[in-house]
Protein backbone atom coordinates (compact mmCIF):
# COMPACT_ATOMS: atom_id res chain seq x y z
CA UNK A 1 0.00 0.00 0.00
CA UNK A 2 1.20 3.84 -0.89
CA UNK A 3 1.23 6.05 1.78
CA UNK A 4 3.10 8.66 0.29
CA UNK A 5 3.74 9.97 -3.14
CA UNK A 6 5.98 12.52 -4.49
CA UNK A 7 5.48 14.00 -7.76
CA UNK A 8 7.32 16.52 -9.42
CA UNK A 9 8.01 18.47 -6.46
CA UNK A 10 9.98 21.97 -6.92
CA UNK A 11 11.05 24.44 -4.61
CA UNK A 12 12.98 27.25 -4.54
CA UNK A 13 14.20 30.28 -2.35
CA UNK A 14 14.53 33.25 -4.12
CA UNK A 15 16.23 32.44 -7.38
CA UNK A 16 18.04 29.58 -5.91
CA UNK A 17 16.28 26.36 -6.86
CA UNK A 18 16.33 24.12 -3.86
CA UNK A 19 14.34 21.19 -4.92
CA UNK A 20 14.41 20.74 -8.95
CA UNK A 21 12.08 17.53 -9.73
CA UNK A 22 11.06 15.39 -7.25
CA UNK A 23 9.27 12.43 -7.89
CA UNK A 24 9.05 9.03 -5.73
CA UNK A 25 7.08 7.06 -3.70
CA UNK A 26 7.01 5.17 0.15
CA UNK A 27 5.34 2.06 0.78
CA UNK A 28 3.99 1.12 3.86
CA UNK A 29 6.04 -0.92 6.17
CA UNK A 30 9.23 0.54 3.64
CA UNK A 31 12.29 2.76 5.14
CA UNK A 32 13.75 4.96 2.88
CA UNK A 33 17.14 6.76 3.61
CA UNK A 34 17.56 10.12 1.91
CA UNK A 35 21.51 10.78 1.30
CA UNK A 36 23.45 13.11 -0.30
CA UNK A 37 25.74 16.09 0.20
CA UNK A 38 25.43 19.24 2.33
CA UNK A 39 23.10 21.71 0.17
CA UNK A 40 21.55 19.15 -1.63
CA UNK A 41 17.94 19.57 -1.03
CA UNK A 42 17.11 16.56 1.29
CA UNK A 43 16.32 18.62 4.20
CA UNK A 44 14.59 20.91 1.94
CA UNK A 45 12.62 17.76 1.19
CA UNK A 46 11.68 16.80 4.56
CA UNK A 47 10.42 19.79 5.70
CA UNK A 48 7.83 20.11 2.45
CA UNK A 49 6.79 17.13 3.18
CA UNK A 50 6.40 17.53 7.03
CA UNK A 51 4.36 20.91 5.96
CA UNK A 52 7.25 22.98 7.76
CA UNK A 53 8.08 24.82 3.96
CA UNK A 54 5.12 24.85 1.01
CA UNK A 55 6.74 23.61 -2.26
CA UNK A 56 6.07 25.57 -5.17
CA UNK A 57 5.10 23.44 -7.22
CA UNK A 58 4.27 19.49 -7.74
CA UNK A 59 2.06 16.96 -6.06
CA UNK A 60 2.18 15.66 -1.86
CA UNK A 61 -0.06 12.78 -1.62
CA UNK A 62 -0.50 10.54 1.56
CA UNK A 63 -2.54 7.80 1.25
CA UNK A 64 -5.79 9.09 -0.45
CA UNK A 65 -5.29 13.20 0.35
CA UNK A 66 -3.16 15.42 -1.54
CA UNK A 67 -0.90 18.02 0.95
CA UNK A 68 -0.69 19.88 -2.67
CA UNK A 69 -0.90 19.59 -5.74
CA UNK A 70 -0.85 20.90 -9.92
CA UNK A 71 1.82 23.07 -11.22
CA UNK A 72 2.93 26.64 -11.35
CA UNK A 73 -0.68 28.57 -11.67
CA UNK A 74 -3.00 25.95 -10.73
CA UNK A 75 -0.39 25.04 -7.53
CA UNK A 76 -3.03 24.83 -4.67
CA UNK A 77 -2.38 23.41 -1.31
CA UNK A 78 -4.95 21.50 1.01
CA UNK A 79 -7.36 22.94 3.25
CA UNK A 80 -6.94 23.35 6.71
CA UNK A 81 -8.88 20.22 7.39
CA UNK A 82 -7.30 18.24 4.86
CA UNK A 83 -4.24 19.31 6.40
CA UNK A 84 -4.99 18.62 10.16
CA UNK A 85 -5.53 15.11 8.49
CA UNK A 86 -2.70 14.86 7.22
CA UNK A 87 -0.54 16.47 10.02
CA UNK A 88 -1.99 13.58 11.72
CA UNK A 89 -0.10 10.96 9.38
CA UNK A 90 3.35 11.37 10.37
CA UNK A 91 5.99 12.38 13.34
CA UNK A 92 8.76 14.36 12.96
CA UNK A 93 12.33 13.44 14.73
CA UNK A 94 14.74 17.10 14.30
CA UNK A 95 17.73 16.78 14.54
CA UNK A 96 17.93 19.29 17.38
CA UNK A 97 15.61 17.29 19.22
CA UNK A 98 13.11 20.59 19.97
CA UNK A 99 11.88 19.27 23.05
CA UNK A 100 10.09 21.53 25.04
CA UNK A 101 12.46 22.61 27.79
CA UNK A 102 9.99 23.39 30.34
CA UNK A 103 7.92 20.33 30.48
CA UNK A 104 9.29 16.92 32.24
CA UNK A 105 10.24 13.98 29.74
CA UNK A 106 6.96 12.78 30.56
CA UNK A 107 4.66 15.91 29.74
CA UNK A 108 6.73 16.25 26.28
CA UNK A 109 5.37 13.14 25.49
CA UNK A 110 1.77 13.29 27.21
CA UNK A 111 1.17 17.11 26.56
CA UNK A 112 0.02 16.86 22.50
CA UNK A 113 -1.90 13.95 23.18
CA UNK A 114 -3.91 15.37 26.04
CA UNK A 115 -3.83 19.25 24.72
CA UNK A 116 -4.35 18.69 20.55
CA UNK A 117 -6.13 15.07 20.48
CA UNK A 118 -8.17 15.22 23.97
CA UNK A 119 -6.76 11.79 24.86
CA UNK A 120 -7.47 11.72 29.08
CA UNK A 121 -4.75 12.38 30.43
CA UNK A 122 -4.04 9.09 32.37
CA UNK A 123 -4.32 7.50 28.77
CA UNK A 124 -1.72 9.70 27.55
CA UNK A 125 0.16 9.07 30.73
CA UNK A 126 -0.07 5.30 30.15
CA UNK A 127 0.85 5.62 26.78
CA UNK A 128 3.74 7.69 27.37
CA UNK A 129 5.22 5.35 30.25
CA UNK A 130 4.93 2.59 27.75
CA UNK A 131 7.19 4.23 24.84
CA UNK A 132 9.53 5.16 27.58
CA UNK A 133 9.91 2.20 28.96
CA UNK A 134 10.35 0.62 25.23
CA UNK A 135 13.24 3.68 25.00
CA UNK A 136 15.13 2.22 28.05
CA UNK A 137 14.02 5.75 29.44
CA UNK A 138 12.40 4.53 32.32
CA UNK A 139 14.48 6.25 35.43
CA UNK A 140 13.84 9.74 33.26
CA UNK A 141 10.69 10.21 33.36
CA UNK A 142 10.51 13.11 36.03
CA UNK A 143 13.62 14.46 34.99
CA UNK A 144 13.91 17.61 32.25
CA UNK A 145 15.55 18.00 28.94
CA UNK A 146 18.65 19.61 30.35
CA UNK A 147 19.80 16.82 32.67
CA UNK A 148 19.87 14.33 29.81
CA UNK A 149 22.50 13.42 27.19
CA UNK A 150 21.79 14.07 23.61
CA UNK A 151 21.30 10.34 23.31
CA UNK A 152 18.33 10.53 25.68
CA UNK A 153 17.15 13.71 24.32
CA UNK A 154 16.65 12.34 20.93
CA UNK A 155 14.98 9.02 22.74
CA UNK A 156 12.37 11.22 23.46
CA UNK A 157 11.92 13.11 21.28
CA UNK A 158 11.07 9.85 19.30
CA UNK A 159 8.76 9.09 21.69
CA UNK A 160 7.34 12.20 21.94
CA UNK A 161 6.53 11.60 17.92
CA UNK A 162 5.77 8.09 18.43
CA UNK A 163 3.05 8.98 20.94
CA UNK A 164 0.60 10.58 18.06
CA UNK A 165 0.76 6.68 16.68
CA UNK A 166 1.69 8.35 13.01
CA UNK A 167 1.74 6.44 10.26
CA UNK A 168 5.29 7.50 8.72
CA UNK A 169 7.90 8.80 10.62
CA UNK A 170 10.47 10.79 9.08
CA UNK A 171 13.94 11.99 10.28
CA UNK A 172 15.86 15.03 9.94
CA UNK A 173 19.52 13.95 10.35
CA UNK A 174 18.71 12.32 14.02
CA UNK A 175 22.42 11.78 15.13
CA UNK A 176 23.89 14.98 13.20
CA UNK A 177 23.90 16.65 16.55
CA UNK A 178 25.13 13.60 18.35
CA UNK A 179 28.92 11.98 19.27
CA UNK A 180 29.34 8.39 17.70
CA UNK A 181 28.76 6.69 21.03
CA UNK A 182 25.46 8.45 21.22
CA UNK A 183 24.60 7.40 17.44
CA UNK A 184 24.74 3.65 17.88
CA UNK A 185 22.36 4.24 20.73
CA UNK A 186 20.04 6.03 18.86
CA UNK A 187 20.41 3.87 15.39
CA UNK A 188 19.69 1.27 17.72
CA UNK A 189 16.05 2.27 18.43
CA UNK A 190 15.48 3.07 14.63
CA UNK A 191 16.73 -0.28 13.41
CA UNK A 192 14.30 -1.54 15.96
CA UNK A 193 11.35 0.37 14.96
CA UNK A 194 12.25 -0.87 11.57
CA UNK A 195 11.95 -4.35 12.67
CA UNK A 196 8.48 -3.58 14.00
CA UNK A 197 7.54 -2.56 10.71
CA UNK A 198 7.36 1.66 11.36
CA UNK A 199 7.69 3.39 7.77
CA UNK A 200 10.43 5.58 8.06
CA UNK A 201 12.32 8.21 6.04
CA UNK A 202 15.52 9.18 7.56
CA UNK A 203 17.82 11.57 5.95
CA UNK A 204 20.90 10.53 7.17
CA UNK A 205 24.77 11.03 6.60
CA UNK A 206 25.27 7.77 7.99
CA UNK A 207 26.12 5.33 5.07
CA UNK A 208 26.28 1.94 6.47
CA UNK A 209 23.41 2.27 8.89
CA UNK A 210 21.32 3.24 5.63
CA UNK A 211 22.67 0.57 3.68
CA UNK A 212 21.60 -1.98 6.64
CA UNK A 213 18.84 -0.59 7.79
CA UNK A 214 16.85 1.00 4.69
CA UNK A 215 14.82 -0.84 2.07
CA UNK A 216 15.37 2.24 -0.72
CA UNK A 217 18.29 4.67 -0.42
CA UNK A 218 17.86 7.85 -2.95
CA UNK A 219 20.50 9.91 -3.26
CA UNK A 220 20.09 13.59 -3.81
CA UNK A 221 22.20 16.28 -5.60
CA UNK A 222 21.89 19.87 -6.57
CA UNK A 223 18.17 19.40 -6.39
CA UNK A 224 17.97 16.68 -7.77
CA UNK A 225 17.09 12.53 -7.28
CA UNK A 226 20.26 10.87 -9.10
CA UNK A 227 19.52 7.49 -8.08
CA UNK A 228 16.66 5.56 -6.09
CA UNK A 229 17.15 1.68 -5.61
CA UNK A 230 17.11 -1.35 -3.57
CA UNK A 231 19.80 0.03 -0.38
CA UNK A 232 22.60 -2.53 -0.93
CA UNK A 233 22.30 -2.07 -4.40
CA UNK A 234 22.65 1.66 -4.31
CA UNK A 235 25.47 1.36 -1.99
CA UNK A 236 27.13 -1.34 -3.34
CA UNK A 237 27.28 -0.77 -7.52
CA UNK A 238 26.34 2.63 -7.76
CA UNK A 239 25.54 3.43 -11.35
CA UNK A 240 26.41 7.35 -11.66
CA UNK A 241 30.06 8.93 -11.22
CA UNK A 242 28.27 11.76 -8.75
CA UNK A 243 27.23 9.06 -6.37
CA UNK A 244 30.68 6.77 -6.94
CA UNK A 245 32.34 10.25 -5.88
CA UNK A 246 30.14 10.96 -2.72
CA UNK A 247 30.39 7.68 -1.55
CA UNK A 248 34.42 7.49 -1.51
CA UNK A 249 34.21 11.23 -0.23
CA UNK A 250 31.80 9.67 3.07
CA UNK A 251 34.24 6.47 3.35
CA UNK A 252 37.18 8.56 3.73
CA UNK B 1 6.31 61.42 60.89
CA UNK B 2 6.74 57.46 60.53
CA UNK B 3 3.06 56.99 60.43
CA UNK B 4 2.42 59.82 58.47
CA UNK B 5 4.97 58.11 56.10
CA UNK B 6 3.48 54.98 56.48
CA UNK B 7 0.20 56.54 55.70
CA UNK B 8 1.84 57.69 52.05
CA UNK B 9 3.25 54.16 51.38
CA UNK B 10 0.11 52.92 51.01
CA UNK B 11 -0.76 55.09 48.14
CA UNK B 12 2.88 54.51 46.56
CA UNK B 13 2.02 50.71 47.23
CA UNK B 14 -1.42 51.48 45.45
CA UNK B 15 0.21 53.15 42.18
CA UNK B 16 3.22 50.18 41.94
CA UNK B 17 1.03 47.34 42.32
CA UNK B 18 -1.82 48.36 40.39
CA UNK B 19 0.30 49.73 37.77
CA UNK B 20 1.86 46.45 37.66
CA UNK B 21 -1.20 44.58 37.05
CA UNK B 22 -2.29 46.75 34.18
CA UNK B 23 0.82 46.96 32.13
CA UNK B 24 2.29 43.45 33.06
CA UNK B 25 -0.84 42.09 30.05
CA UNK B 26 -0.91 45.02 28.48
CA UNK B 27 2.94 45.16 27.23
CA UNK B 28 2.48 41.53 26.12
CA UNK B 29 -0.82 42.59 23.85
CA UNK B 30 1.61 45.89 22.68
CA UNK B 31 4.03 43.79 21.83
CA UNK B 32 2.31 40.89 20.07
CA UNK B 33 0.84 44.34 18.17
CA UNK B 34 4.61 45.11 17.44
CA UNK B 35 5.11 41.97 16.11
CA UNK B 36 2.14 41.43 14.24
CA UNK B 37 2.37 41.20 10.19
CA UNK B 38 -0.22 43.84 9.75
CA UNK B 39 1.24 47.21 8.58
CA UNK B 40 -1.27 49.56 10.55
CA UNK B 41 -1.10 47.93 13.86
CA UNK B 42 2.49 47.50 13.88
CA UNK B 43 3.33 50.92 13.14
CA UNK B 44 1.04 51.96 15.01
CA UNK B 45 2.32 50.41 18.22
CA UNK B 46 6.20 51.13 17.20
CA UNK B 47 4.87 55.26 17.22
CA UNK B 48 3.44 54.49 20.56
CA UNK B 49 6.30 53.02 22.08
CA UNK B 50 8.51 55.94 20.59
CA UNK B 51 6.54 58.46 22.04
CA UNK B 52 6.50 56.54 25.73
CA UNK B 53 10.10 56.47 25.53
CA UNK B 54 11.10 59.04 24.18
CA UNK B 55 8.99 61.61 26.30
CA UNK B 56 9.38 62.14 30.14
CA UNK B 57 7.36 59.88 32.37
CA UNK B 58 6.69 63.61 34.10
CA UNK B 59 5.16 64.98 30.70
CA UNK B 60 3.11 62.16 30.16
CA UNK B 61 1.84 62.86 33.70
CA UNK B 62 0.58 66.11 33.33
CA UNK B 63 -0.78 65.06 29.93
CA UNK B 64 -3.07 63.00 31.11
CA UNK B 65 -3.89 64.59 34.44
CA UNK B 66 -4.68 68.23 32.62
CA UNK B 67 -5.59 66.92 29.05
CA UNK B 68 -9.50 66.41 29.88
CA UNK B 69 -9.69 70.16 31.24
CA UNK B 70 -7.50 71.92 28.57
CA UNK B 71 -8.87 69.58 25.56
CA UNK B 72 -11.82 68.77 26.39
CA UNK B 73 -12.86 71.37 28.95
CA UNK B 74 -13.83 68.21 31.32
CA UNK B 75 -14.13 69.17 34.60
CA UNK B 76 -11.57 67.33 36.78
CA UNK B 77 -14.11 67.18 39.46
CA UNK B 78 -15.64 65.60 36.78
CA UNK B 79 -13.61 62.60 36.78
CA UNK B 80 -13.25 61.73 40.16
CA UNK B 81 -13.18 58.06 41.55
CA UNK B 82 -16.39 58.16 42.90
CA UNK B 83 -15.91 54.28 44.29
CA UNK B 84 -13.22 55.25 46.45
CA UNK B 85 -13.77 58.44 48.98
CA UNK B 86 -10.28 60.00 48.97
CA UNK B 87 -9.12 59.47 45.73
CA UNK B 88 -9.93 61.90 43.23
CA UNK B 89 -8.93 62.07 39.20
CA UNK B 90 -5.30 62.82 40.23
CA UNK B 91 -4.53 58.92 41.29
CA UNK B 92 -6.75 57.30 38.81
CA UNK B 93 -4.50 59.76 36.08
CA UNK B 94 -1.38 58.42 37.78
CA UNK B 95 -2.41 54.97 37.27
CA UNK B 96 -3.02 55.60 33.38
CA UNK B 97 -0.33 57.03 32.97
CA UNK B 98 2.14 55.06 34.74
CA UNK B 99 0.49 51.78 33.37
CA UNK B 100 0.48 53.09 29.45
CA UNK B 101 4.07 54.43 29.79
CA UNK B 102 5.33 50.97 31.88
CA UNK B 103 3.65 48.71 29.17
CA UNK B 104 5.56 50.39 26.26
CA UNK B 105 8.71 49.46 27.91
CA UNK B 106 7.29 45.87 29.21
CA UNK B 107 6.09 45.26 25.64
CA UNK B 108 10.03 46.09 24.08
CA UNK B 109 11.34 43.22 27.00
CA UNK B 110 8.23 40.92 25.94
CA UNK B 111 9.01 41.18 22.07
CA UNK B 112 13.29 40.17 23.28
CA UNK B 113 12.18 37.26 25.27
CA UNK B 114 9.78 36.29 22.28
CA UNK B 115 12.48 36.70 19.78
CA UNK B 116 15.02 34.98 21.24
CA UNK B 117 13.05 31.78 21.52
CA UNK B 118 14.26 29.07 18.97
CA UNK B 119 12.52 28.98 15.59
CA UNK B 120 12.56 25.33 16.41
CA UNK B 121 10.06 25.49 19.22
CA UNK B 122 7.61 26.36 17.11
CA UNK B 123 8.21 24.06 14.30
CA UNK B 124 7.71 21.21 17.00
CA UNK B 125 4.92 22.72 18.37
CA UNK B 126 3.64 22.66 14.76
CA UNK B 127 4.28 19.15 13.28
CA UNK B 128 2.60 17.89 16.77
CA UNK B 129 -0.61 19.79 16.09
CA UNK B 130 -0.47 22.22 18.63
CA UNK B 131 -3.00 25.70 17.84
CA UNK B 132 -1.02 28.49 17.23
CA UNK B 133 -2.99 29.85 20.66
CA UNK B 134 -1.74 26.50 22.26
CA UNK B 135 2.12 27.06 20.82
CA UNK B 136 2.32 30.78 21.93
CA UNK B 137 0.58 30.19 25.81
CA UNK B 138 1.86 26.48 26.59
CA UNK B 139 5.35 26.62 24.92
CA UNK B 140 6.69 30.38 24.05
CA UNK B 141 5.38 32.24 26.84
CA UNK B 142 6.56 30.39 29.79
CA UNK B 143 10.10 30.11 28.34
CA UNK B 144 9.95 34.06 27.70
CA UNK B 145 9.04 34.75 31.17
CA UNK B 146 11.80 33.08 32.45
CA UNK B 147 14.06 34.81 29.77
CA UNK B 148 13.02 38.21 30.70
CA UNK B 149 12.78 37.58 34.46
CA UNK B 150 15.94 39.95 34.85
CA UNK B 151 14.54 42.73 32.56
CA UNK B 152 10.99 42.51 34.14
CA UNK B 153 13.06 42.50 37.70
CA UNK B 154 15.00 46.35 36.74
CA UNK B 155 12.05 47.96 35.57
CA UNK B 156 9.80 47.17 38.73
CA UNK B 157 12.58 48.68 40.77
CA UNK B 158 12.27 51.74 38.24
CA UNK B 159 8.85 51.78 39.24
CA UNK B 160 8.65 51.85 42.97
CA UNK B 161 10.99 55.15 42.02
CA UNK B 162 9.28 56.21 39.73
CA UNK B 163 5.87 56.25 41.97
CA UNK B 164 7.19 59.19 43.48
CA UNK B 165 6.45 61.66 40.14
CA UNK B 166 3.18 61.37 41.26
CA UNK B 167 3.38 64.29 43.61
CA UNK B 168 3.97 66.42 40.48
CA UNK B 169 -0.47 66.16 40.26
CA UNK B 170 -0.34 66.06 44.22
CA UNK B 171 -1.52 62.91 44.79
CA UNK B 172 -0.59 62.38 48.54
CA UNK B 173 2.33 59.37 48.03
CA UNK B 174 4.76 59.45 50.27
CA UNK B 175 7.15 61.48 48.34
CA UNK B 176 4.48 63.93 48.24
CA UNK B 177 4.18 63.35 52.07
CA UNK B 178 7.95 64.17 52.98
CA UNK B 179 8.35 66.81 50.86
CA UNK B 180 5.45 68.82 53.25
CA UNK B 181 6.99 67.68 56.44
CA UNK B 182 10.42 68.62 55.12
CA UNK B 183 9.47 72.29 54.25
CA UNK B 184 7.21 72.20 57.20
CA UNK B 185 9.87 71.12 59.63
CA UNK B 186 13.10 72.33 57.93
CA UNK B 187 14.98 69.27 58.42
CA UNK B 188 16.53 66.55 56.21
CA UNK B 189 15.18 63.92 58.41
CA UNK B 190 11.95 62.94 56.35
CA UNK B 191 13.81 62.76 52.98
CA UNK B 192 16.17 60.20 55.09
CA UNK B 193 13.41 58.14 55.92
CA UNK B 194 11.23 58.31 52.36
CA UNK B 195 15.21 57.14 50.96
CA UNK B 196 14.99 54.48 53.87
CA UNK B 197 10.97 52.99 52.80
CA UNK B 198 12.17 53.57 48.75
CA UNK B 199 15.25 50.90 49.95
CA UNK B 200 12.82 48.71 51.69
CA UNK B 201 10.60 48.43 49.40
CA UNK B 202 13.06 47.55 46.69
CA UNK B 203 15.22 44.99 48.63
CA UNK B 204 11.20 43.30 48.98
CA UNK B 205 10.92 43.26 45.35
CA UNK B 206 14.56 42.44 44.45
CA UNK B 207 13.61 39.70 47.20
CA UNK B 208 10.34 38.39 45.60
CA UNK B 209 11.69 38.87 41.89
CA UNK B 210 14.53 36.10 43.00
CA UNK B 211 12.61 33.92 44.60
CA UNK B 212 10.10 33.75 41.66
CA UNK B 213 13.48 33.56 39.00
CA UNK B 214 14.53 30.51 41.61
CA UNK B 215 11.20 28.97 41.13
CA UNK B 216 11.81 28.52 37.10
CA UNK B 217 15.05 27.49 37.74
CA UNK B 218 14.38 23.85 37.66
CA UNK B 219 15.03 23.98 34.10
CA UNK B 220 17.61 25.34 31.50
CA UNK B 221 16.87 26.85 28.13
Amino acid sequence: MKLLEVKSLKKQFGDKEILKDITFDLQESEVLCIIGPSGSGKSTLLRCLTMLEIPDSGSIKYFDDYLCKGDGENFKYADKKTAEKIRNFFGLVFQNFNLFPHFSVLRNITEAQTAVHKIPKDKAKAKALDLLSKLDLSDKVENYPCELSGGEKQRVSIARALALNPKILFFDEPTSALDPELTVEILKVIKNLAKEKMTMVIVTHEMDFAANVADKIIFMDAGHIIECGQAQEVINSPKTDRLKAFLSKMSD
Amino acid sequence: MVTQLLNGMWMTGGIFFLTLIFSLPLGLLVAKARMSKNFILKNVTRIYISIMRGTPLMLQLLVVYFGPYFLFKIPLSALDVTFVPDLDYSFSATIIAFSVNYAAYFAEIYRSGIESIEIGQYEASHVLGFSKTQTFFKIILPQTIKRILPSITNEVITLVKDTSLAFAISVVEMFTISKQLASMEASMIPYLMAGVFYYIFNALVAFVMERIEKHYSYYKI
